[in-house]
């Protein structure tokens, strides 16, 4: 099962799972766009407008109010779009100012609506306000600002003016010629005259440099830090590439050393590309940032300033247990503890021991009590978050222990119950995704593949922003890589490599959760190649299902070896994988464990000594409602039966077996049951109607082995098919058979192993 | 003109006179193009060199046809340039074509775009806009000279000029093979050395760099190994400008004197800094440096003096400022010590010894935010500030976090690696997170590169008596008495009483009586130890007592075979009484 905790790291512009985009205090300056929407809101005001298009431009207002600012030609667009006649009439005005003197705007500052009771603008309102605001604004402005402004609002129009025609690049003579104030002295008109005669090719690229680089606004700036914080959590390729967003971060930091939250930003951002060195940095500048403005702007100063410090510390924690570096995220740890214990701070304290738990988890030890703890503190200081967090990660730790199915099912609603509550979209996910494990863990396919599929239809209650939805988050990536392992048992790769596909695209092998597709990926190779009898295929897959993990590499390892009769080899890594997944306590590769031993021993013809392993598989499995393993188990049970020659017995074990496996179970095991149940009705008495039936079974197997293209084992189906033809006496069907069988034989090239020598 | 420079330029020191007559010329070049720093600079070193005779003298410049022509615009723009009305000077030079007119014209091109950048900052329209004023001529000069560059027009000057208009553009790269172009046309100006040096960040650059030889590269080389912390190779160099015949330059004696600041021999520095003082006493340049050192060894009259003088001289200046600092910081009003270093930096925002001096004042008042603030900006003007690395994981300490300022002790140590204090400092933390193999690491490296306050190793053996490692914690006391004896000072005699204490019962536990002895005799010289030292003379003589004889046989044996050390040192220490 996954872990899902990855996703719990604090972040400042984030409370209980939300971001929010303005954690910055707005400061209002009049710049030439907020004067463009003034002149806009000034044209709604005083001319006649359809009731349509006064409904349109109303519902523009906010957002452009609100945005960032805007080119002049983007923003006359927008409002054309609404409504051409105001756009033109805004374009004039502003066309008035920008050719004019700086006493038109002055004057049309003095002209503006003065937001009364009775006037569309109300005073209080969103619009009202704002006029407000920005008449305060310029007319605190000195007198060298207020020339400064106009200067910009001429380039801001003329940039635009410029653009559409050509031709008219002389036409900006502006302001030197008409102007009757002494302020545009000669420099002015040396620096236009350099412009316009240096066109040289070096020219154009500084030029160039300075438009994609420019400076931006104090809003621009919040917006496209917001922005792409945003998307680094919920969809990091929709953000800007690292290294391009790493320079539009030093560009920024360059202009304002003091924007504190971009170097966070460049925290999460070197986060991406693991790069430790960097993110250390960053964090611990963005934390020395933090802690001024705490300590400036809060009036409980000390308190602003403490509770920095301590989450100060507990990122770097998070930060070093990121990387790995568990005694080092330790050490973090017990620091951020200790300062939360002396300052009394209940709720970092929680995130702490949140860490804790999951610290101890990661370094594979028991932390159940730990988690209990922090979920009841949670509780008790209304952290829902947390809370249910410290659930789910029970319900992680329960499952594999082998806690009973209903105890989970029920925690897991209740936390449901919470998430919806309080809308964790995110832990909701991890929710779902948590179930598709379970369910799959119990060998309950049908219910794994039907809340997978709840999860990716699931439209995400986050608010939609910046045209992203939140679907490349951990829980995505679990859902998806179960629902490719399910498509690959039905043996349907088809779906499994469109499935890979569109994992590859939004998980793209650099990110964080491409190693949970990776690992799955490779396994299904090496299964599809095991089944295929290419073993020359599937070893080399070994070192790389190694890497990813180790555990699962050591077994896949011992599978071939055992495939190829290196016995003595096989036999001696399943040992050594024993002892060490019971020490960690790996239920469900014990029991994978123990039924390759199993089968390794049946490989000597030993079939008794296999017994005892197959029964410890068997209450282990039962034990931890392990359906899939255990049904598995029970085929093993059934075969040995049977080589020892007690076919009743062996069918009365399949009987129970069967059920399990055709409804959940994987088409190769389907075949293999089916194969064998038809093999134990050989073994009984031979009356004819049982034959027959023997014969439509294996028909049914042969089909699951087709469709899995599992030569081998389809060739050993005609095989018995042809006999159990040939005692019926049906000489046609008898044929048939040989010959499939012998053209299947003749493909395969490979000696046929005695059937009764394997399941 | 330049040219007549570049043939003379390959020179011994021996030919003093020669350089004598370059310094005079290149004087003379500066001060025509208003270049004030270089010509100070230039006119400090023909100071110190001995004067010529009349004869000697180098002829006044040969005045090429454009110069002529341009005489009249080019002197009355000059006076414009001096009284810092740049546009005007750029005005009237528009139309000449010599190369000296041309220069003076971009300079002062560029001096307004400056001036115009620091008027702008004060009125700016919005809070993030005051990063965002820049030269808005940079870019116009940039084209224009890089034009002019590939057509081969650029005399030294102007190369220089170019340099500094790409440096400030960040292109720092294309700058630095500008300046180093200049430096082979006109070597003589120091100017470009200067922005050489600032932009140089490691010695595999220098080493990379293909400079003019001429006798100017010593002391840029000098400089820059001042610059890069490499000490002992600026002082070797120094010494031999000195030899050659520069012995009475000011310039030198400071860089010499802040050399020795930077390696921390106090003593040779302030012996400097006292002839500096003489030879020069309106000198403000350096003398925060010398501060420093006065309020290191906590002198405070010669440190009230300094103050008082430099106020008389000019107090509007950022080093009298730090002056004024250090010395009410000495005083323990560090309040005022934090006015003095704020209005350092108002007078240059820049300064880097202000921020951090300043954050040491926060740290003094427990203004820790304040203190990470000021560090902070420190290190944003120079991340190789050590001081200022150090300093934040000081602050750090103080909050209780000795893992959060691992990492800025990290950073001091990394740039000062051979610097004992970091070192120590990263033990106590080590220690304080009881990771014990890093704090004995860290304390015996310091020991190593040799330490300052000599007490890595007494915290090592303290360390090693905590983990009841005897015999390691016995040998790094041996070495610290010795240490403490043989720098010949007494430091704090307590700390050399529980080296011998434990000593004393070290040896008694091993049976190596005489030894025990000596230490505890030894003990009874201290107050604290005194007790002790009698109570263990009195058990050893009851234990010789008992076994007499065989103690003998057993010391010696003991002392054949496994530990010579440990038998010579105690010994050793006969030599020196404490």
């Amino acid at each position: 099962m996954a872990s899902v905790h990855e996703s719990l790291y604090f972040n400042p512009m984030m409370t209980n799972g939300v971001v929010h985009a303005n954690v910055f205090g707005i400061k209002d300056w009049v710049t030439p766009y907020k004067i463009s929407v003034l002149s806009l809101l000034y044209e709604m005001t005083t001319s006649k407008i359809a009731l349509q298009e006064k409904r349109r431009l109303n519902k523009l207002i906010l957002p452009l109010q609100q945005g960032p600012d805007l080119q002049l030609g983007q923003f006359l667009k927008t409002v054309e779009d609404c409504c051409p006649q105001t756009a033109f009439a805004v374009k004039i005005r502003l066309n008035e100012m920008a050719d004019g003197e700086l006493k038109d705007m002055e004057f049309f500052f003095t002209t503006l609506p003065n937001p009364t009771f009775d006037s569309e603008a109300y005073k209080t309102s969103v619009v009202g306000l704002f006029i407000r605001h920005m008449l305060l604004a310029y007319n605190k402005l000195s007198f060298s600002q207020v020339y400064k402004l106009y200067k910009s609002l001429q380039h801001y129009y003329h940039v635009y003016d410029a653009k559409p025609v050509d031709g008219q690049m002389g036409v900006p003579t502006f302001v030197a010629d008409d102007s009757d104030m002494d302020l545009t002295s000669t420099e002015v008109t040396i620096g236009d005259k350099m412009e316009r005669e240096l066109d040289s090719p070096l020219y154009a690229s500084v030029e160039l440099n300075q438009i994609s680089r420019g400076p931006l606004s104090q809003k621009q700036a919040e917006y496209f830090l917001a922005k792409q914080a945003y998307l680094l959590k919920n969809d990091d390729n929709k953000a800007l590439r690292p290294a391009k967003l790493q320079e539009e971060l030093n560009n920024m930091l360059k202009f304002n050393p003091d924007f504190a939250e971009a170097h966070y930003l460049n925290y999460l951002n070197s986060m991406r590309v693991q790069d430790i060195y960097i993110s250390t940095h960053s964090l611990l500048h963005y934390f020395d940032r933090l802690i001024l403005s705490g300590s400036e702007g809060k009036s409980n100063g000390d308190e602003g300033y403490g509770r920095s410090l301590r989450y100060a510390a507990l990122n770097l924690a998070s930060l070093h247990c990121r990387f790995g570096h568990y005694q080092l995220a330790d050490l973090a740890l017990q620091e951020a503890i200790r300062i939360a214990q002396e300052s009394n701070d209940h709720v970092c304290l929680q995130h702490c021991l949140s860490w804790l738990y999951t610290l101890e988890q990661m370094k594979g030890s028991d932390s159940s009590v730990l988690t209990e703890d922090s979920v009841k503190m949670a509780a008790h200081f209304c952290l829902p978050y947390l809370a249910s967090l410290g659930i789910q990660s029970l319900v992680q730790q329960g499952a594999v222990q082998g806690k009973s199915a209903h105890e989970l099912m029920d925690a897991l609603k209740d936390t449901d119950i919470l998430h919806w509550k309080h809308s964790l979209s995110e832990l909701i996910e991890i929710s779902l995704a948590q179930t598709i494990s379970i369910w799959r863990m119990y060998g309950k396919s049908t219910m794994a593949q039907q809340q997978a599929q709840l999860l990716l239809n699931m439209s995400s209650l986050e608010p939609v922003n910046f045209g992203v939805t939140q679907n490349n988050t951990e829980a995505f990536a679990v859902a998806l890589c179960h629902l490719a392992e399910l498509h690959a048992e039905q043996g349907l790769y088809g779906g499994t490599t469109e499935i890979f596909k569109h994992l590859k695209e939004q998980f793209p092998p650099h990110t964080q959760h491409a190693k949970l597709w990776m690992l799955c990926d490779l396994k299904i190779q090496f299964e599809k190649h095991m089944n295929d009898g290419k073993y020359h295929l599937a070893q080399p897959l070994v070192p790389a299902i190694r890497a990813q993990n180790k555990t699962e590499g050591l077994y896949r390892k011992a599978q071939v070896l055992k495939s190829l009769s290196r016995t003595t080899e096989a036999y001696r890594i399943l040992q050594k994988l024993q002892v060490h997944c019971e020490k960690t306590r790996c239920t469900e590769t014990i029991i994978r464990v123990l039924l390759s031993t199993a089968e390794l021993h049946w490989e000597s013809s030993d079939f008794s000594t296999g017994l005892p392993l197959l029964l410890q598989a068997l209450t282990l499995s039962r034990k931890h409602h392990l359906q899939a393993l255990a049904s598995r188990t029970l085929l093993h049970l059934a075969f040995t039966q049977l080589m020892l020659g007690v076919p009743e017995q062996a069918l009365s074990v399949l009987h129970e077996a069967l059920e399990p496996i055709l409804a959940h179970g994987g088409i190769m095991d389907k075949g293999r049951a089916l194969m064998l149940a038809a093999r134990c009705q050989m073994a009984l008495v031979a009356t004819r109607h049982s034959l027959t039936v023997a014969i439509h079974t294996l028909d049914e197997a042969a089909s699951y082995f087709s469709t899995l293209n599992c030569k081998e084992r389809l060739r050993d189906v005609r095989y018995l098919q042809a006999r159990l033809h040939s005692s019926l006496g049906q000489t046609a069907q008898r044929n048939r058979c040989a010959m499939l069988f012998h053209l299947l034989d003749r493909e395969l090239q490979t000696p046929r192993a005695p059937t009764d020598m394997r399941l | 003109m330049s040219k007549e420079i570049v043939t003379f330029t390959f020179l011994e020191f021996g030919d003093l006179v020669q350089i004598k007559k370059q310094l005079i010329s290149v004087i003379s070049l500066c001060k025509e193009r208003g270049l004030v720093h270089s010509v100070k600079w230039a006119s400090e070193l023909a100071f110190a060199l001995d004067p010529l005779p009349k004869d000697e003298l180098p002829p006044s410049h040969l005045v090429s046809e454009e110069d002529v022509q341009d005489l009249d615009a080019f002197a009355l723009a000059k006076s414009y340039f001096d009284l810092k009305e740049y546009d005007r000077a750029a005005y009237f030079l528009r139309g000449c074509h010599s190369k000296k007119a041309y220069f003076l014209y971009m300079y002062s091109r560029y001096l307004s775009g400056e001036k115009k950048k620091d008027d702008e900052t004060v009125d700016s329209l919005g809070p993030l806009e005051k990063g965002q004023v820049r030269n808005e001529a940079l870019r116009e000069l940039r084209v224009e000279l890089s034009k002019k560059h590939r057509a081969g027009e650029l005399d030294g000057f102007t190369l220089y000029l170019y340099g500094v208009v790409l440096r400030k553009l960040d292109l720092l790269k294309e700058a630095v093979e500008v300046f180093v172009e200049a430096t082979h046309t006109l070597p003589l100006h120091w100017g470009s050395w200067l922005e050489l040096c600032n932009l140089v960040t490691n010695i595999e650059m220098l080493k990379s760099l293909s400079l003019p030889s001429c006798w100017i590269k010593d002391f840029f080389m000098a400089h820059i190994y001042t610059e890069l912390q490499m000490i002992p190779g600026a002082l070797q160099k120094y010494q031999s400008l000195i030899e050659a015949g520069f012995s009475k330059s000011t310039y030198i004696i400071s860089q010499i004197a802040v050399a020795y600041h930077n390696i921390r021999d106090i003593d040779q520095a302030l012996a400097l800094f006292n002839e500096l003082r003489e030879q020069d006493p309106y000198r403000i340049e350096n003398m925060d440096t010398f501060s420093n050192l006065l309020y290191v060894k906590s002198m405070k009259p010669e440190l009230s003096y300094l103050a008082h003088n430099l106020v008389e001289i000019d107090k509007y200046r950022v080093e009298t400022c730090c002056v004024i600092g250090n010395y009410y910081s000495l005083r323990s009003q560090h309040e005022k010590a934090a006015l003095y270093f704020q209005r350092a930096l108002k007078l240059n925002p820049r300064c880097l010894g202000a921020w951090t001096l300043m954050g040491h004042e926060y740290m003094e008042m427990k203004n820790t935010s304040a203190a990470i603030q000021a560090y902070r900006h420190a290190i944003e003007v120079n991340k190789r500030d050590y001081r200022a690395w150090y300093g934040l994981g000081q602050t750090y300490e103080i909050l209780k976090m000795p893992f959060y300022c691992l990492y800025y002790y990290r950073k001091a140590h990394q740039l000062r690696p051979n610097d004992s204090r970091m070192l120590v400092a990263l033990g106590e933390c080590y220690e304080k997170l009881s990771q014990q193999v890093e704090a004995k690491k860290c304390y015996w490296r310091a020991f190593s590169v040799g330490d300052v306050e000599k007490m890595a190793l007494l915290k090592l053996a303290k360390l090693q008596e905590q983990l009841t490692e005897t015999d390691e914690a016995a040998q790094s006391y041996i070495i610290y008495i010795q240490e403490i004896f043989s720098c010949g000072e007494q430091l704090e005699h307590v700390e050399v009483s529980t080296a011998l204490r434990y000593l004393g019962q070290y040896y008694f536990k091993n049976k190596l009586y005489d030894e025990a002895s000596l230490c505890a005799q030894r003990c009874c010289d201290y107050n604290d130890a005194r007790e002790e030292g009698k109570a263990l003379l009195r058990q050893i003589s009851q234990v010789r007592d008992q076994t007499e004889t065989p103690s003998g046989e057993l010391f010696v044996s003991l002392s054949d075979n496994n530990t010579p050390i440990k038998r010579v040192s105690p010994l050793n220490l006969s030599s020196f009484t404490p």
